[in-house]
């Protein structure tokens, strides 16, 4: 069933398009990445949905709720990080908390703090003031307030962006106890890496959505699959052989190194070593070539970029 | 739930004015600055310019036109009368209490939010705007009325002490209580919805208050036109002010809540 459903949703600022026409649906339980680069409507599509802004075309449906009709409803459901985290500085961390859950009509809000803070790992500074945390600790504690009222749907806008390693580990780590726990979860990022990990699909956005899908399905769609022979030294004459065989479509050498596309990857490969070695070349050793998602995002991005000149 | 949220934000934001040290002082100090500046002047100018006030014509105008009003004034000695003059600005002069103090927690209270983030933060809550907005009118409303009319008690008490206190008679009249329980309430919310204003663009509190400190100077401006014996204030006429004023504060409590709203604020507050 899908918790998140948006309809040729868009949004202009005066002249400036932000987003364009993104059609997409978010099943319960997935954790998806919206990826795209500074300025590609991220940012605004999270506020749209989120039921912050409304769109100036087509609508938005999150958790049963119309974005721009329902908010009031809407903002029980949802949880939202927004991207700086937005705490008062001069209250304690506990008295942020409480201050944001008592908005919520349902929520006990005296154990659902206490619930977070201790999750966060923030129990012990409580009663610090949200001013001298450092960046971590001040992301947990925004994470901290976009869950007290236990949301089914999340919106994270960059949860990671500016965080150390280490910190960063921690929400991400957070972020799959989410995902465990059955949550929706629409995350916005710019790290590639990030998502593969955390998500189930990746939809790239750059005012308009570019693609949407499986981190694997993302690479096979631009990115041929290729195979790496290396050999002990490069060899004219095992080029040559190579690409004589039927089901060799294209070969290329790099160094000692050929990189090959055949007809079928897993099925021509014994025979293409049983070839090469006959002809004398010695192999170390056969892989396919890994494509980073990075090259692929790049790809799309640049793709779109060559269609709007 | 709404009187439980309002009442929420409201106690929200008196934490965070009066945990910043400049906001608690400009609420708790800055009261008995304007009454301690104002009877200073009075008393200075009373103990040595006195006669050539009396001399002056604008003040001959301005006497004559008090006189009209309290005919008993005519009975004491020139100088009280100048005294009484001097002592009858000072219902306006507390004027500038509710200005500076809702001014101040407007724009300390929205600019700081707003850059810090938490607005943005605030408005994926199911929170109403304009109980947020109330929340907020009402953290500065009521400091501002309080210390207003605390300041009031605090100038006569001060008169009395400087045994002018036959004269109170004549200045605590219905003009006073007009100015002070009318008046100062519909002041108080023009100043906080002017704030709010001068918040939506503002990249810092200062910025904001400068804009919205603008209506300081018609709050002078009623004080000169009474010195200056061009206008004497009826009770009448305080309460057609307050009306005006009134009005104003209608029409600027719609253009505030129209300005604060979810996307206004998301969208325009930049
Ligand atoms: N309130 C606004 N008024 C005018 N233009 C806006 C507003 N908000 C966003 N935009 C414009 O819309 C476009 C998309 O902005 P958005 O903030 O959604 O991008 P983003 O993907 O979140 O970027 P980033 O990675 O930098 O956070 C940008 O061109 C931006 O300038
Ligand atoms: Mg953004």
């Amino acid at each position: 069933m899908a918790v998140i459903e948006t309809f040729g949703l868009s949004r202009n600022f005066g002249k400036t398009i932000a987003v364009e026409d993104v059609t997409l649906a978010v099943e319960a339980g997935e954790v998806l990445g919206f990826l795209g680069p500074n300025g590609a409507g991220k940012t605004t599509t999270i506020r749209m949905l989120a039921g912050m802004i409304a769109p100036t075309e087509g609508y938005a449906i999150v958790a049963g709720h119309r974005t721009d009709r329902d908010m009031e409803q809407l903002h029980e459901m949802v949880g939202m990080l927004t991207q700086t985290p937005g705490l008062y500085d001069r209250l304690s961390a506990r008295r942020n908390l409480q201050y944001f859950a008592s908005f919520y009509p349902s929520v006990e809000s005296q154990s659902q703090v206490e619930k977070y803070l201790k999750l966060m790992g923030l129990w012990e500074r409580r009663d610090s003031k949200a001013g001298t945390f450092s960046k971590g600790m001040k992301q947990r504690l925004a994470l901290a307030r976009a869950l007290v009222h236990e949301p089914k749907v999340l919106f994270l806008d960059e949860p990671t962006a500016g965080l150390d390693p280490e910190a960063a580990g921690e929400v991400r780590q957070l972020i799959r106890t989410l995902r465990e726990e059955g949550r929706t979860v629409f995350l916005s990022t710019h790290n590639l890496n990030e998502a593969e990990m955390l998500c189930s699909r990746i939809a790239v956005i750059h005012t308009r959505l570019l693609a949407l899908d499986t981190p694997e399905q993302l690479r096979r769609r631009f990115f041929r699959r290729q195979i790496i022979v290396q050999l002990e030294a490069s060899d004219a004459k095992v080029m040559e052989v190579v690409k004589s065989l039927p089901f060799v479509q294209e070969a290329r050498g790099e160094g000692s190194q050929l990189i090959l596309e055949l007809t079928d990857l897993e099925r021509n490969r014994p025979e293409l070593v049983k070839a090469i070695v006959e002809a004398g070349g010695r192999v170390i050793g056969v892989s396919e070539k890994q494509y980073p998602l990075e090259d692929v995002y790049l790809k799309l991005i640049r793709e779109e970029s060559g269609n709007e000149s | 739930m709404s009187r439980r949220r309002i009442r929420t934000i409201l106690l929200k934001e008196w934490v965070l004015l009066f945990t910043d040290l400049n906001s608690a002082l400009v609420v708790t100090l800055l009261p008995f600055l304007v009454v301690g500046q104002g009877i200073l002047y009075i008393w200075l100018a009373f103990r040595f310019a006195g006669e050539s006030m009396l001399a002056a014509s604008v003040f001959q105008t301005a006497l004559q036109k008090l006189v009209e009003a309290m005919p008993g004034v005519i009975q004491l000695p020139g100088q009280e009368q100048l005294l009484v003059l001097l002592l009858s600005q000072f219902n306006f002069f507390l004027l500038l209490i509710p200005t500076m103090i809702a001014i101040s927690v407007a724009t300390f209270s929205i600019v700081d939010e707003k850059l810090s983030g938490s607005l943005e933060a605030l408005l994926a809550t199911p929170v109403k705007t304009w109980e947020l907005l109330l929340g907020k009118a009402l953290a500065g409303a009521i400091p501002a009325l309080l210390m207003t009319w605390l300041s009031g008690g605090v100038f006569l008490l001060v008169a009395l002490a400087l045994g002018w206190g036959h004269l109170i008679g004549y200045v605590v009249t219905a003009r006073w209580f007009l100015t002070l329980f009318l008046l100062t309430p519909a002041v108080a919310i023009l100043s906080f919805m002017l704030g709010v204003a001068g918040s939506a663009r503002a990249k810092d509190p200062r910025g904001a208050q400068n804009t919205a400190l603008l209506i300081i100077l018609p709050v002078f401006a009623l004080i000169g036109i009474q010195i200056t014996g061009v206008v004497w204030f009826t009770p009448l006429l305080i309460l057609l002010l307050a009306l005006a004023i009134g009005i104003a504060d209608f029409v600027t409590l719609r253009a505030a809540v129209r300005l604060f709203r979810r996307e206004s604020i998301v969208v325009q507050w930049r």
